[in-house]
């Protein structure tokens, strides 16, 4: 059986039990002096030693309880320092566990949105570069062949009616041509009449010989009459058609001027619409060639961005870590209580054990150098973020 | 063809990010949380490179390169781990696993890139 005895301080009482053993021998040497004292009737000595006596005890029955205070307080430290291992460190280990969890659901989340946008971009820019900086401007020069097309057609046909209305003024000449050949027919059906008449008179005048003559002249009297008739009618039909042509004439001229008049403000329409497609592609290329290389200006700073992102894997690596380290705690503190209780002795947690297990446990150059720099202040921030070397094996 | 690449990370992120390189050079990428997860997926495709984080749950990066290096058909696919561990001794056991190439996170992009275009199959 040992023979030390616990203090409140956690070292063993072999300081003090000594002076015990010398308070017990003391006394009973006392005793032994007061009983000889007495034996010898020396009552002054016999009542020192009693008094001696009685005061040993009464010192050593107040150590008794001091010492009985204090391993009371040292067993309900241990229960304390049990119970933060067992409900506290729990609760610290599992707010690190959620807050790394919470932490790698965002950033996972986060970067999943920063993927999405990079992929759009992605898309984006190459459904832009299957058209390619020439898109516009070919559906532009293709819209200017066609509408310069239009324009040509509006011309040939306005070639066509104008060559029509030629013909159409040649016919009016004819017209007059024709109005001269219907009075000329009138005059030599008139002179013919005349030829006619005197050739009847002279028939009169042959007698019985010129009776033959006069019925040929009066034949030729009657042809007279149906050739100027029928001169008359054709001056008629003449003035009929020169009246149409000219209206027709009238018409067309009052058609060219309206076609002529359309055709140059179709012209200017058109050359209008094509300068404000002109206009309309050249910014469209220069917005589109700007939205492209923003585009990929974003793309390439969102790519930055993940890549800054890889902390969260760092910091998610040493909050395992710790968080690891903090539940061994509690075993430690637990069978420190176990050994006090079943021998009584204090046995202190070994936190060199602890750090050691802690550092085996590391994975970054930077934990070991947060480790051994030993307090926050020379956490070396910066070499988180810096790119490391590759190794080819 | 696109070469297909098969990044093993327990990070989703981090896989993401592999993920996005990879797949902005024109590679097709295959996906896996750890090792055993991925030798799952390693189903007998073509797998043109593999890029694994080394600590994980389930199997770890090292156990997984030597699982990896049984199986005829990945026995020669090129491994890169890409991990936070920096101990010589972490990286001396890589290497007797088979893996090709140890880069250290945090990477660029473009420095990921060149280790791939070192070390793809053809």
């Amino acid at each position: 059986m040992s023979t030390s005895r616990p203090t409140p301080f956690g070292a063993s009482a072999s300081v003090a039990t000594p002076l015990l053993w010398r308070w017990q021998s003391t006394a009973f040497a006392l005793v032994a002096g007061i009983a000889a004292a007495a034996t010898s009737r020396d009552l002054a000595s016999a009542f020192v030693a009693a008094a001696l006596v009685a005061g040993g005890v009464v010192l050593d029955r107040m150590r008794a309880a001091r010492e009985a205070r204090s391993r009371q307080a040292s067993a309900a430290f241990l229960a304390s320092t049990d119970r933060l291992g067992h409900d506290v460190l729990p609760v610290w280990a599992a707010h690190i566990e959620n807050s790394r969890q919470q932490m790698e659901t965002a950033v996972a989340a986060l970067t999943q949105r920063f993927a999405g946008i990079v992929d759009r971009l992605d898309q984006t820019l190459r459904t832009s570069g299957q058209g390619d900086d020439k898109g516009l401007s070919a559906a532009f020069a293709h819209s200017n062949d066609e509408l310069r097309g239009v324009l040509d057609s509006l011309k040939d046909a306005m070639a066509s009616n104008a060559a029509m209305h030629a013909e159409v003024q040649n016919l009016s000449r004819f017209v007059a041509e024709l109005q001269q050949m219907a009075a000329e027919v009138a005059d030599i059906a008139q002179q013919t009449n005349l030829l006619a008449i005197n050739a009847a008179i002279e028939a009169a005048h042959a007698g019985v010989e010129g009776r033959g003559f006069a019925v040929l002249a009066q034949e030729v009297r009657k042809l007279s009459a149906l050739s100027g008739a029928t001169g008359q009618r054709m001056a008629e039909k003449v003035g009929v058609i020169g009246e149409a042509i000219r209206v027709a004439r009238d018409a067309a001229q009052a058609s060219a001027r309206r076609e002529a008049a359309s055709a140059l403000a179709s012209e200017g329409a058109i050359n209008g619409v094509l300068d404000r497609f002109r206009g309309v592609t050249q910014a469209m290329e220069a917005s589109t060639a700007e939205l492209k290389q923003e585009s990929a200006g974003i793309q390439v700073e969102i790519v930055e961005a993940l890549v800054q992102l890889q902390f969260q894997d760092r910091v998610s690596q040493r909050m395992t870590h710790v968080r690891h380290n903090i539940e061994r705690l509690p075993d430690l503190l637990s069978a420190s209580r176990r050994t006090f209780d079943a021998s009584g002795a204090l046995a202190p947690v070994d936190a060199d054990g602890l750090l050691g297990e802690l550092e085996g446990s590391y994975a970054m150059a930077d934990e070991r150098a947060t480790h051994a720099a030993g307090a926050p202040k020379a956490a070396p921030q910066a070499a988180a973020a810096e790119l490391e070397e590759v190794t080819f094996f | 063809m696109a070469k297909t690449i098969m990044i093993v990370d327990d990070s989703a992120s981090l896989r993401q990010v592999v993920g996005i390189s990879l797949r902005s050079a024109g590679y097709d990428v295959l996906e896996g949380s750890d090792g055993a997860d991925a030798l799952k997926k390693l189903t007998g495709q073509k797998v043109h490179l593999i890029i694994s984080d080394v600590n994980m749950p389930n199997m770890d990066g090292i156990s997984m390169v030597k699982e990896i290096k049984k199986l005829p058909a990945y026995k020669f696919t090129p491994i890169v781990m890409l991990t936070t561990e920096s101990a010589d001794g972490k990286k001396a056991e890589g290497q007797a696993a088979g893996a090709k190439a140890w880069m250290l996170k945090p990477f660029n992009p473009p420095q990921l890139l060149a280790v791939v275009q070192k070390l793809v199959l053809p």
